[in-house]
């Protein structure tokens, strides 16, 4: 037979205690209301960050003394309060705003409230709010860095590059072709260097959260032909045929038309990379009811099974290119996942290893397959 | 003989500019800074001003409020030439005027020399505005 525990009997006196105590050892602001909104129990780290003391807080009204303002010091409406959207809906609600302090100033604060439900019905909310002033200067700190990095990397580079060309084009008189050779090496290397600083500033403002994606309507397979264009000399140099399959429509989607062209070329240039000489690449579109999906599939030396679910983590490289190509940084297809996720897109693929690989991306929202013409005016 | 003027700070980069587009054919005059480039401009009248936007003293973006593009020189073709991609300041650029956003780090001489030619030729701006 098995042995039941005893039931736990705790005394009301005891649960309130304890409650006060788990409260009190939240290390962030803690307040809880009553169905009516009255503030029924505060924590010090709350009184503390807000300026007040408990005497002063207690048995009111949330709004009379929490006061939540916007960036402009505006007061927020109270249906706008986290507090009030949890009684409302019955969910819990994350907002960040601002708090005015009793001394008259504002803190910058990440709000969760959980409502308190009993038989289907809210009977309070207890609210967490942090402080996260640090975290947003450390942001602040963290976008202008990357501003100011991309600059001071580069301008090196731009001036090496800018020399060398300089040089190739017979400025400084003329060369040997060992000469010429070497100096385009140089135009090369500064050219890899200048796009891994542009994957590392990517991929730290995605980390970041500092990416802005600016939606417009473009044409996507206008966008694609640019790409194969602009990655044709890299396919000749390995004679490898790379074709665009264009629908009978064209398109036109919502979204950031510069991340896309990073996410194809990134994908593009891996499938020359990554296949033999002579093989091929084929890009694709197809239109669907919401969606465009873009394929990119190569004849090349494909992902191993065992290598697949690890294919979009930072710095992994499979084990059959890591020997035939020693460039590559494991970094694009994390950069790829990442850019897409912020276009609210999808990337996948399919592959064999040593029959290719196919990349899919798909993109949201289709506006129309044709663009609309304004209305004429009879 | 079409007038440029150069804003760059970095020494080297402004020298080698100079060099490309003299080799090309235009009359060209450096500064290193946004303050320096208004001094020239009082008596130097360029058709093209190459701008850095990131310069110690004054920057591009302060320049260009301070030249007034628009309202005063509408004729004069501004191309930022920055490593700034995708940037605020790009678009605070455009806002104030500028023609066109050139990457450095991308950028050989001879396209350096191309895309100055095409921002002067009438027509090039005609099929950029489409």
């Amino acid at each position: 037979m098995k042995a039941t525990n005893p039931p736990i009997v705790v005394s009301p006196q005891e649960q309130q205690a304890q409650t006060q105590a788990l409260f009190n050892s939240i290390g962030d602001g803690a307040i809880a209301t009553d169905e009516f909104g009255k503030i029924v129990r505060v924590n010090p780290m709350a009184l503390e960050l807000l300026g007040y003391t408990e005497n002063e807080i207690l048995n009111k009204w949330f709004p009379r003394k929490i006061i939540a303002v916007d960036d402009n010091d505006q007061p927020l409406n109270l249906i706008d309060r986290p507090i009030t959207q949890a009684f409302l809906t019955g969910r819990p609600v994350s907002e960040k705003m601002r708090y005015r302090t009793k001394k008259g100033g504002s803190i910058a604060v990440a709000v969760n409230v959980s409502p308190i439900i009993l038989d289907d019905r809210p009977i309070g909310a207890i609210e967490v709010f942090r402080d996260i002033t640090t975290d947003l200067e450390i942001d602040r700190m963290k976008s202008e860095f990357i501003s100011l990095a991309s600059h001071q990397l580069r301008t090196p580079l731009s001036a090496i590059k800018t020399y060398a060309h300089m040089l190739i084009d017979g400025f400084m008189g003329e060369l040997t072709p060992p000469q010429r050779k070497s100096l385009h090496t140089i135009v090369a290397a500064t050219d890899r260097m200048n796009e891994l600083i542009s994957t590392l500033l990517n991929i730290t403002r995605i980390e970041s959260g500092s990416i802005t994606v600016a939606p417009k309507h473009i044409h996507i397979a206008r966008l694609l032909d640019e790409v194969v264009k602009e990655l044709a000399h890299a396919a000749e140099g390995k004679r490898i045929n790379l074709t665009f399959q264009a629908t009978k429509h064209d398109p036109i989607v919502r979204t950031d038309s510069l991340i896309v062209k990073e996410v194809v070329s990134n994908l593009v240039a891996n499938a020359i990379k990554y296949t033999p000489d002579e093989g091929t690449v084929t890009v694709a579109l197809k239109a669907r009811p919401h969606t465009v999906v873009i394929s990119v599939a190569d004849s090349g030396f494909g992902i191993p099974k065992q290598a697949q679910a690890q294919i979009f983590t930072k710095f992994f490289r499979a084990s059959n290119v890591v020997h035939r190509e020693t460039s590559g940084t494991g970094l694009g297809l994390y950069l790829v996942e990442g850019l897409t996720e912020q276009l609210g897109g999808k990337v996948w693929f399919e592959s064999e290893e040593n029959h290719g690989s196919t990349f899919y991306l798909s993109l949201p929202h289709v506006v129309s397959r044709k663009p609309k013409r304004a209305t004429k005016r009879k | 003989m079409d007038s440029i003027l150069i804003v760059e700070d970095d020494i080297d980069l402004n020298a080698a500019y100079k060099l490309i587009l003299e080799k090309a054919g235009y009359n060209v005059k450096s500064a290193f800074n946004g303050q320096e480039a208004l001094a020239i401009l009082k008596d130097y009248k360029p058709q093209l001003i190459l701008l850095d936007l990131l310069m110690p003293i004054m920057g591009g973006l302060e320049f260009l409020q301070n030249y007034e593009l628009q309202k005063k020189h509408p004729e004069v073709k501004v191309l930022i030439f920055t490593n700034m991609e995708n940037s605020p300041e790009v678009t605070e650029a455009y806002k104030l005027g500028a023609h066109r956003c050139i990457i450095k780090s991308w950028t050989a001489p001879q396209n350096l020399a191309r895309v100055v030619r095409d921002s002067l030729d009438d027509k090039a701006e005609k099929k950029l505005k489409v």
